[in-house]
């Protein structure tokens, strides 16, 4: 009898101890089925100051992209005579892009230099995740260039398919804390439009890029990209240099802008992997900003009321 | 006589016992969680029907918990800008209200009961001492609860910069609703 009653009074007691930290266990409990989130926004915008990044847009977004490159700040085309480039336009750019769902963009954009057309689709393909189980980015970007101007010589375009350029890139990235993101790009360029004689059609390209958040809005950006002493010919008469930019990304909401300072001449890949002129190192960087403004088309009108968001 | 006395004592134990049995445990993990922000110029909504929460009968502790990226904005951008630069949510992934019904309620009995709860309601990492109103609802075996109460995003340091300041309210109105089933 004695035992029972002891048994009973460790029982309840036992039960008591329990209810105690119920709650929480139960909590506990019922949160342990949940799945790793993605991090999102490893990059505030589709671009970096030159390159692309992994990010791509949202479903039924649009995105409108104004990009402009002045000209040399320093040198024999800067100083004061160019307002330190700004006379100079040596590239403008208007694009768009546009989610066809969250993880595909198309984009069509049109450039000053060449008056090349480019046309571009980007897949991102893995999404990093919160725990272990995906550590990494990886979106992949194919884009045609086509060269709209009259040809120069006669023997240039001597096919019309010499006026296409094709450009394949797999963009890797990662964000690894919440002010901190960096990707590498490795992409290949295929071409039959070559200015210098002695180069090659195809070329290799590296590219670096990274983002660092000074405030949540504010972020310092910066790419480069590696192209000779990859699949280059190292005796070309025209001196190339590997593009390098960096800039300065302001976020409001919907709004980007960046403030940029590259080598580059030229806003589209197709365009400043194989033919950047401008060196750092001799007043060949130039200033350029980008204006890129976000628009959400086709709501759906069987959307959850309690998620509507409406602009008076 | 002893004997009987015993006897009866255990009696009286097993039916303290069969009692603490009987108070009963709830969860849910469908609560519906919806924010509201509105402005002259703009009103913003989000809802998430993936709380979490528990209740326990006999202490009247109450729990509610959401994975804010859970979140959804009819605007993908704006819930990406709501979890990168308001929220935080890779930072601070979970909001929770943990608190205890102030008023006496019977879960056995079916009954319509408005109630008030004290607690910690923790946003962004930040925790603040609330008692928000609310409604209790039973009905067999079933308990419904709703509530709804505003927030001062200063309250959790979620800072709105200047520029987008008339776009966003400096309260959110937080609505809260769902069903919890008994555990067994």
């Amino acid at each position: 009898m004695n035992k029972i009653k002891y048994l009973l009074i460790s029982f309840s007691l036992f039960t008591l101890h329990a209810q105690a930290q119920e709650a929480d266990s139960l909590l506990k409990a019922l949160d342990s089925g949940r799945v790793a989130s993605t991090v999102d926004a490893a990059f505030k915008s589709t671009h970096v100051v030159l390159s692309h990044s992994s990010e791509t847009q949202k479903k039924h977004d649009l995105d409108l992209r104004i990009r402009h490159h002045f000209g040399d700040i320093g040198g024999r085309f800067g100083s004061a005579h160019t307002l330190y480039g700004l006379d100079v336009a040596t590239d403008l750019f208007i694009g768009l892009d546009y989610g066809v769902t969250d993880d595909f963009t198309v984009a069509v954009g049109r450039s000053k230099q060449d008056e090349l057309f480019n046309f571009s689709g980007k897949y991102k393909l893995l999404k990093q995740k919160t725990d272990a189980s995906m550590p990494i980015n990886m979106t992949l970007f194919a884009q045609l260039g086509w060269i709209a101007r009259e040809p120069l010589n006669n023997s240039e375009f001597a096919q019309y398919s010499d006026r296409f350029s094709y450009f394949f890139q797999s963009i890797i990235s990662r964000k690894f804390s919440s002010r901190l993101s960096l990707e590498v790009m490795p992409g290949y360029l295929l071409r039959s439009n070559v200015e210098d004689n002695g180069d090659a059609k195809n070329l290799f390209s590296l590219g670096f890029a990274g983002r660092m958040k000074i405030t949540k809005r504010l972020s310092f950006i910066a790419d480069y990209t590696l192209v000779n002493g990859l699949s280059r010919p190292k005796d070309l008469t025209e001196s190339y240099y590997n593009p390098f930019g960096v800039g300065l990304e302001i976020e409001t909401g919907g709004h980007i802008f960046s403030l940029n300072f590259m080598n580059s001449e030229y806003i589209v890949e197709n365009n400043f992997i194989p033919n950047t002129k401008k060196s750092w190192s001799k007043g060949g960087v130039r200033f350029g900003f980008t204006i890129s403004r976000n628009f959400t088309l086709f709501k759906s009108k069987k959307e959850d009321p309690d998620k509507k968001s409406k602009i008076y | 006589m002893n004997r009987i006395r015993k006897i009866t004592r255990v009696l009286i134990a097993l039916l303290l016992l069969h009692l603490s049995a009987g108070a009963q445990n709830f969860v849910s993990k469908n609560i519906r969680i919806g924010l509201f922000s509105s402005t002259p110029l703009e009103d913003i909504r989000a809802v998430s029907d993936k709380g979490n929460a528990v209740l326990v009968s006999k202490t009247r502790e109450i729990v509610v918990q959401l994975d804010v990226k859970t979140l959804e904005f009819d605007r993908k951008l704006m819930q990406e800008h709501f979890n990168e630069n308001y929220i935080e949510s890779d930072k601070y992934p979970n909001a929770k209200f943990k608190g205890v019904i102030d008023q006496p309620i019977d879960f056995t009995k079916d009954g319509n009961y408005g109630v008030t709860v004290t607690g910690t309601l923790s946003v962004h990492g930040i925790d603040k001492k609330r008692t928000i109103p609310g409604k209790v609802i039973i009905s067999n075996g079933v308990v419904q609860i709703s509530t709804e109460f505003n927030v001062a995003c200063v309250d959790h340091n979620i800072k709105i910069p200047k520029l987008v300041f008339a776009k966003i309210a400096e309260f959110i109105t937080i609505k809260a609703e769902g069903k919890f089933n008994p555990l067994k």
